[in-house]
């Protein structure tokens, strides 16, 4: 079955960080900007805004977040168990009930996508792997991933690829495969 | 169709899980004396550290089996007959296949010592192992960990915090000399030397163990003797296949496999720990004991082994070393060729960064073959992935170097799977 998934266009991308603020917030314990900021456990972002060089040679921002890979690198690296397929259809999801921070799926992870931070559904633990969830609790309330509300430019849309392969192969492919770092 | 899975482990369970998926109608019968419990081997170090309750550590395996529709036998395999198809178990019982895999893993290596403490020498590789050492551990004793691994010095690790003072004997000039570099290895060696209760002895061997009262009495290599209460070693493993070695496989010190994962016994495939597959880097078969690798091979293997007719499942593109553990506060990170002994020659790029983390790549013939690190766990995925697929090292932009943190990924957007996509 086909899933909804976050498409990532690069280069409609501006850098503005709306995704990451507005990612960290979804993954608060109290979902507000103005409260989040003062929790004790800060909630970290999962999409990262990277710098990368366009063909040109330009610097140009670069929205990075998990591809939910399948079959996932992290995943056939994680020993404990703890990203899991059985949270969400189709999402690679961390259970930090279950992550020992070990750092075998950060080494798998070609996208540097996965980061080791305190997180606040596992306060006993200094650092569990934190990664994009696509925001499976807002979908079940029928929301959209947060970091795709966010973004202005149409560079984060949530849909299925295929339909937007459809849309512009070219265009899609060509964005994206020539990015560099 | 029946698929007979020898092992249940890491490589396995990932190839029953696989099995399934490629063959929803077929049959699988998974054998393991240890069928009965579901965990994973590593955590084992994080139980004896105290950081994981041991009730945590397993679970009964039941529902996972039985929600894939594997059969279970909880009985070791102790000969196949490759002619008749037929692998024979140690209760008598005489197992049909079509295809088989051996995942049958590894066992510690042993130590051969003299004298009549040499029994009592403890291994770390499973539950078991964790219970005799549990048994033994005396808050203010005295432990000797043999072996300056990674093995090592999760046992180093955890005995402290049992209470334990921990003698840790290298046979080597310094601790990790296979697994990193010099400078991560020279800089993990200080830690322990400044580790309170550890007593870090380089280019030591033991010789012989002797009971000694409730210990043991151990003697060096130089003929000075030590008093403890516990030996554990961890000298690296050893492929476990003797059970189908009279089926004639080729085999060097693991099972030798085609790119398929296939042995040269027909429709007998092998993955995991037992497995001598092709490194990577070095570009001949190498052992890479290690937990990714097993999974990877036990899905390739099994997408293999259910391709019908002429079709076949993804090659597999080869193993590769890898290591993440946490240590001191902070990760220490391997992938690739690191070991000095093999890096002569090479070409280094190293970077230091902030709050004492360390990035040092390593480049032959301008491609990157190895990457060794502190701290900088998440841009290792990326060069594990550079190491995979032969990256030319002019493929790194400059500033993805001056600042790593900030920069965006090598891989860019770069499927890391090609072609090994099923049915998703
Ligand atoms: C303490 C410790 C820490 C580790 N840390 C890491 C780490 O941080 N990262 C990492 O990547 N790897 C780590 N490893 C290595 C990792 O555990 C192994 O690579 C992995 O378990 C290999 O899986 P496997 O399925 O090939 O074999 P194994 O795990 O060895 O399992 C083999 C299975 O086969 C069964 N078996 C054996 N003989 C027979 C027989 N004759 N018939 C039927 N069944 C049989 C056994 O009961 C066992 O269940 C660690 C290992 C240990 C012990």
């Amino acid at each position: 079955m086909q899933h909804k998934t976050v498409i990532v266009r690069p280069e409609l991308c501006v850098g503005c960080m709306q995704c990451a603020i507005r990612c960290a917030q979804a993954h608060s314990a109290t979902k507000e900007l103005a409260t989040a900021v003062f929790e004790p456990v800060l909630a970290k972002p999962r999409i990262h805004i990277g710098v990368g060089v366009n063909p040109q040679g330009v610097l140009k921002p670069f929205p990075n977040k998990c591809r939910h890979c399948d079959p996932a690198p992290c995943q056939e690296a994680c020993m404990p168990g703890a990203i899991r397929s059985d949270i969400a259809e189709g999402s690679k999801v961390v259970d930090p009930a279950l992550c020992i921070g070990c750092g075998m799926c950060a080494m798998a992870c070609p996208y540097y996508a996965i980061r080791y931070h305190h997180d606040l559904h596992a306060p006993e633990r200094t650092i569990t792997a934190i990664k994009c969830d696509n925001c499976h609790d807002r979908q079940k309330k029928g929301q959209i991933p947060a970091c795709v509300e966010a973004c202005k430019t149409g560079a984060l849309e949530f849909g299925y690829v295929n339909e937007h392969i459809k849309k512009g192969a070219g265009r899609l492919a060509n964005a994206a495969w020539s990015m560099q770092s | 169709m029946r698929y007979v899975v020898v092992g249940l482990h890491a490589a396995g369970r990932s190839a029953c899980q696989w099995l399934r998926r490629a063959d929803p109608a077929c049959e699988i019968v998974g054998v393991d004396p240890s069928a009965g419990s579901l965990y994973a081997r590593p955590l084992i170090s994080y139980v004896l550290d105290g950081e994981l309750p041991e009730h945590a550590l397993v679970k009964d395996s039941a529902p996972f089996f039985e929600n894939l529709g594997v059969q279970l036998k909880r009985a070791a395999a102790v000969g196949l007959d490759a002619n008749r198809k037929r692998l024979i178990l140690d209760s008598g019982e005489e197992l049909a296949y079509d295809k088989l895999l051996a995942a049958t893993g590894s066992a510690p290596r042993r130590v051969r010592l003299e004298g009549d403490g040499a029994d009592h020498v403890c291994y770390f590789r499973g539950q078991a192992d964790l219970a005799r050492i549990l048994a033994h551990v005396k808050s203010g004793g005295v432990a000797a960990v043999l072996g300056g691994g990674l093995v090592g010095f999760k046992l180093t690790h955890g005995l402290v915090a049992r209470g334990m003072k921990v003698k840790l004997m290298v046979t080597s000039p310094r601790p990790l000399a296979l697994n990193v570099d010099e400078y991560v290895g020279s800089w993990a060696g200080a830690r322990f030397k400044e580790m309170d209760g550890v007593h870090l002895m380089t280019s030591t061997s033991v010789v012989r163990a002797d009971v000694h009262g409730q210990g043991l009495r151990l003697t060096l290599d130089d003929g000075s003797t030590e008093d403890v209460d516990l030996v554990v070693a961890g000298k690296g493993v050893v492929p476990r296949f003797a059970w189908l070695a009279e089926a004639g496989p080729e085999t060097d010190q693991g099972l030798l496999v085609d790119n398929r994962l296939m042995t040269s016994v027909e429709d007998v495939y092998a993955a995991g720990d037992a497995v001598q597959a092709s490194d990577i880097v070095h570009e001949r078969p190498l052992l890479n004991a290690i937990w990714p690798n097993a999974v990877e091979q036990g899905r390739v293997a099994a997408l293999n082994m259910a391709a019908k007719g002429p079709a076949q499942g993804p090659a597999y593109a080869g193993s590769i070393a890898m290591n993440a553990i946490p240590i001191f506060g902070t990760h220490m990170v391997s992938v690739g060729m690191v070991n000095p002994r093999y890096t002569e020659g090479c070409e280094f790029i190293t970077t230091t960064c902030h709050r004492g983390s360390y990035l040092n790549i390593v480049i032959r013939d301008g491609v990157i073959v190895g990457a060794v690190g502190l701290s900088a766990v998440p841009r290792l995925g990326e060069l594990a992935h550079a190491v995979r697929t032969r990256m030319k090292v002019s493929r790194i932009p400059a500033r993805w170097l001056k600042n790593p943190r900030n920069a965006a990924p090598l891989a860019g957007n770069t499927p890391w799977y090609k072609g090994s996509r099923v049915g998703a």
